[in-house]
């Protein structure tokens, strides 16, 4: 910026920038290396169909991050304006793994990935589940299962005992990647018979959780939220929105919840995407 | 550490900016929120989230959809209130000297006065009045659409803000030209073109052997408004003498270049923030690359050049 090369504009109002004094700046090129970003290109190492309707993609990150079950990363999918927050499934040094349905351009994409393409990630983003040393009920949903059998893993290194149960439509849906304790179907067949929802009261009172976690469609998690308090058990939600910015931005995924006894916005990309049961105003 | 040149200084006669590519109101934050992308500071400025006298909640139903060419949004300039803004978000500006300007929005004049005061008193640089949005329901448009409530608006927000001060039309009147010429003789320094489009999106789904419908409106940005906001630049420039901003699905370099060609003196980035949180640093890279490679002196000069 200027410094004596500069024109003197003298402004009717005044006003002006801290423009006349010379300022170093870096090229935006050298500036880019001076942390590590949470904007990164990631090759993708193997994608693979893992049940009637859901498949797994594993990416090669450039390098190691840190993230914990329950954030998610955002992927650039090729010609639309929002990119697509997915949690994460897996997660090992600098691989993870997304599991998900397709439901609509966006996935579609993702789903037309090969091995060796790139894609553009943003991430890890949010906040994740905060694990607590209590034994832990885990509760899956359909493609909700995927943040609850990495936040196993990471409870099964911790020590902490756990069990995982998870509903599905029918046998067709359950991917065949993942290890559930405990599996029930709409249809029955596979696992127990009946909506995981309907269950709910008898694990609590059979597996004497300290703890609830869940991931799921909308219904379970507020079910669940709902039954936990019954029995006075701290439940964590892992809420889902569509989201424009992923960082709290632009205030496209706010959800009511309640804070100091008054009701008030919170982002589900920023200050979630985990939320106590107990906070989250459920309509 | 190099330095780099002054090739890209923008003068908006009035305030001068390091380069012409800023962010656009709502699609930035307050401040530094992208800085886990980008160095925030090397913008040419931030315009920060629309800035009300008292806090907003903002809308209740859907706030987002994605559409073919862009996306529909219908937040309600939910936003911390210009109290908030000054104690809490506004050192953050300063410790990390990022330049900015606030976008402020009320309902009444009076709102707006008050606002402009407060930005003044903490001596703010530079201010976007909001009479353009599309998603509340009394106030902001309705200046926005109205020669003589803008020149109104303008007049009295000018008596008490002695800061850079440029408007934010609405593309959805008949001539846009009018309102420039009416924020121009109410005292503006420029004007910023275009807000949203006003929108609609229907969200058909067919669920338990029902049809169900979700009708989503609000302002309408991104890829499919670029055409809108050139001709609202072009239309502009020629009935204007104060510099225009042009706003408007801006992705690339050469949308930036179409801009400038069409009469606009910096330009600001929107949507594209979020489907490429480092956009707008890549572009202030992708410019000063096109004019050193192309033989130009400087911005000014590649100017010049695109407008004869």
């Amino acid at each position: 910026m200027s410094g004596s090369k500069a024109k003197r504009m003298t402004s009717p109002n005044g006003a002006k920038f801290k423009t006349m004094r010379r300022v170093k700046l870096k090229k935006a090129s050298e500036m880019i290396q001076d942390k590590i970003k949470k904007i990164y290109k990631a090759k993708v190492a193997r994608i693979e169909k893992v049940s009637s309707n859901s498949h797994l993609i594993e990416i090669d990150l450039p390098f190691e991050i840190d993230i914990k079950a329950g954030q998610f990363i955002s992927i650039y999918c090729k010609g639309l304006t929002l990119r697509r927050p997915f949690s994460v499934y897996s997660h090992f040094g600098n691989k993870i793994g997304i599991l998900f349905k397709e439901r609509g351009a966006g996935t579609k994409y993702i789903k037309s990935l090969k091995p060796n393409d790139i894609i553009d990630i943003i991430g890890p983003l949010g906040n994740g589940f905060n694990i607590k040393n209590k034994k832990a009920l885990l509760v899956g949903a359909g493609i909700g299962a995927a943040p609850m059998a990495f936040l196993k893993s990471e409870l099964d290194k911790k020590g902490i005992e756990n069990l995982f149960v998870c509903g599905f439509l029918n046998k067709n849906e359950i991917p065949d990647c993942i290890n559930i304790d405990k599996i029930y179907t709409d249809d029955g067949s596979y696992g127990e018979e009946g909506s995981v929802l309907n269950y709910s009261d008898e694990l609590i009172n059979t597996y004497k959780p300290e703890i609830i976690y869940t991931c799921g469609p909308y219904i379970v998690l507020k079910t669940i939220a709902e039954t936990a308090q019954q029995y006075g058990l701290e439940v964590q939600v892992a809420m889902e929105k569509i989201m424009a910015c992923g960082i709290g931005v632009c205030r496209g995924c706010v959800i009511d919840i309640k804070k100091n006894g008054e009701i008030v916005n919170a982002t589900v990309c920023k200050d979630g995407p985990v939320f106590l049961g107990s906070e989250v105003v459920w309509q | 550490m190099a330095v780099i040149t002054d090739i890209l200084q923008t003068d908006l006669n009035g305030i001068i900016l390091k380069n012409p590519i800023m962010t656009a109101s709502g699609t930035y934050g307050y401040n530094n929120e992208y800085d886990d992308f980008i160095n925030v500071s090397s913008l040419g400025a931030v315009v920060t989230k629309a800035i009300s006298l008292n806090p907003r909640e903002g809308n209740k139903h859907t706030r987002i959809t994605e559409t073919e060419a862009g996306m529909i949004n219908s937040i309600g300039l939910e936003n911390v209130g210009v109290e908030k803004f000054i104690n809490e978000k506004l050192p953050v500006l300063k410790s990390e000297n990022i330049d900015f300007f606030v976008n402020v929005a009320g309902s009444t004049i009076d709102e707006y006065c008050q606002v402009a005061k407060i930005c003044d008193d903490n001596n703010i640089k530079a201010m976007e009045l909001n009479v353009s949005c599309p998603n509340v329901k009394s106030g902001c448009l309705e200046f926005g659409v109205d020669e003589k409530s803008l020149y109104e608006l303008v007049s009295a927000v000018r008596k008490e803000y002695g800061g850079f001060l440029t408007v934010k039309l609405t593309p959805n009147v008949t001539s846009i030209e009018k309102l420039g010429i009416a924020a121009q003789n109410a005292g503006a320094n420029a004007v910023s073109a275009i807000n949203t489009l006003k929108g609609s999106k229907i969200k058909i789904s067919y669920i338990n052997g029902r049809v169900q419908k979700e009708i989503i409106t609000g302002g309408y940005s991104g890829r499919g408004i670029k055409p809108v906001a050139i001709g609202a630049v072009i239309r502009l420039s020629k009935a204007v003498d104060i510099p225009i901003i042009g706003i408007g699905g801006i992705e690339t370099l050469d949308d930036v270049l179409e801009f400038i060609a069409a009469g606009a003196e910096a330009v600001q980035i929107g949507t594209a923030n979020f489907t490429h949180p480092d956009i707008a640093q890549k572009l202030v890279q992708d410019l000063e690359k096109y004019i050193t490679d192309n033989g130009f002196k400087d911005l000014d000069e590649l100017k010049k050049e695109l407008r004869k």
